[in-house]
C-alpha cells in the first residue's frame, strides 16, 4: 500500500539537519549518513552523501533525476566486480 | 590484465550446438560491440579470432568464429578469455575514460603525497565512483569522479590528482 500523501515524504530528522548544516557551510564534504530509508527531497541537490551500505560509506551525488527515491537504492549491499572491458565513466 | 595494451572483453562459455558455434560470454557495454573490436586474441596471445554474431542466446551470444568448426574445437576453448587491442577502442570526449584506462593509475592528493593506486571503478547510478586502495589498508576509499574530487586525470604520467572532500 503507498504511503498517504498527507504525511510527506519520510526522511529521518538527523539526515535533514545534517544536509542543512552542510548547505550553510558551503564547503565540499560527504554527509556520512547511514539512513538508506529516507526519501532524497529537493533541498538535497547538489549535496554529497555518504550512504552507509553495511560495511562503507557509498559517495551519492544527488542530482534532480534522484528526487523521490531512497538513499539505499544508490548503495547496494552487495558488490560485482566484473570486467573493464569498454565501459565508460565520465567526470561531472 | 595480462597488460595495459590489451583489454578483456569476453570468454568462451563452450560449444552452441553441434555445427561449430560458440557461446560468447561479452563483458562490453553493449554485448554485441564485442565483435567490432577484432581480431581477438587468446590471453597468451597465439591465436587470433575473428567474431560474427548470430544471434543472442540463453547466457550470452551465439558466434561463429575464426578457426573454430566443429563443436570439439568450441568444447576446448571453453573458458578461454578473449582480449582487444587497446587501440581497436574508440577514443572518447574530454571527461570521459575508460574504465581499463583509470584502473591502476597513481593516486596523488593536492599536496603530491601518494593516496593509493585506482582499483575499482563503479556506477551505482548516482554518477561513477573511483575506488581507492592504499598499500597496507584494508578499506578502500570510495570517491565520487567529479571535477571537484578529481581535478586532474593524467594517463600519460600514469596518475590522478584527488581533492579529498571532508566528512560531516
Amino acid at each position: 500500500m503507498a504511503r498517504s500523501i498527507w504525511k510527506g515524504p519520510f526522511v529521518d530528522a538527523y539526515v535533514l539537519k545534517k544536509a542543512e548544516k552542510s548547505r550553510d557551510s558551503g564547503k565540499s564534504e560527504v554527509i556520512k549518513i547511514w539512513s538508506r530509508r529516507s526519501t532524497i527531497l529537493p533541498q538535497f541537490v547538489g549535496l554529497t552523501f555518504g550512504v552507509y551500505n553495511g560495511q562503507k560509506h557509498i559517495p551519492v551525488a544527488v542530482t534532480e533525476e534522484m528526487i523521490g527515491q531512497k538513499f539505499g537504492e544508490y548503495s547496494p549491499t552487495r558488490t560485482y566486480y566484473g570486467h573493464a572491458a569498454d565501459k565508460k565513466a565520465k567526470r561531472k | 590484465m595480462a597488460a595495459n595494451d590489451k583489454v578483456c572483453v569476453g570468454a568462451i562459455a563452450g560449444a552452441f550446438g553441434v555445427q561449430g558455434e560458440v557461446r560468447l560470454k561479452s563483458f562490453c557495454a553493449d554485448p554485441a560491440a564485442i565483435a567490432d573490436y577484432a581480431p581477438l586474441t587468446s590471453e597468451d596471445g597465439k591465436r587470433s579470432f575473428t567474431v560474427k554474431i548470430t544471434r543472442a542466446v540463453a547466457g550470452g551470444l551465439a558466434a561463429r568464429m575464426t578457426g573454430i568448426t566443429t563443436k570439439e574445437q568450441a568444447d576446448a576453448l571453453k573458458g578461454a578469455t578473449l582480449w582487444a587491442e587497446r587501440t581497436k577502442l574508440p577514443s572518447l570526449p574530454d571527461d570521459e575514460f575508460y574504465h581499463a584506462d583509470l584502473i591502476g593509475l597513481t593516486v596523488l592528493d593536492t599536496g603530491g603525497a601518494p593516496v593509493g593506486t585506482v582499483h575499482a571503478v563503479h556506477n551505482h547510478g548516482a554518477g561513477d565512483i573511483l575506488e581507492i586502495l592504499a598499500p597496507g589498508q584494508r578499506n578502500a576509499l570510495l570517491l565520487p569522479f567529479t571535477l571537484a574530487a578529481v581535478p586532474t586525470v593524467d594517463l600519460t604520467a600514469g596518475r590522478i590528482i584527488v581533492d579529498l572532500p571532508e566528512e560531516a
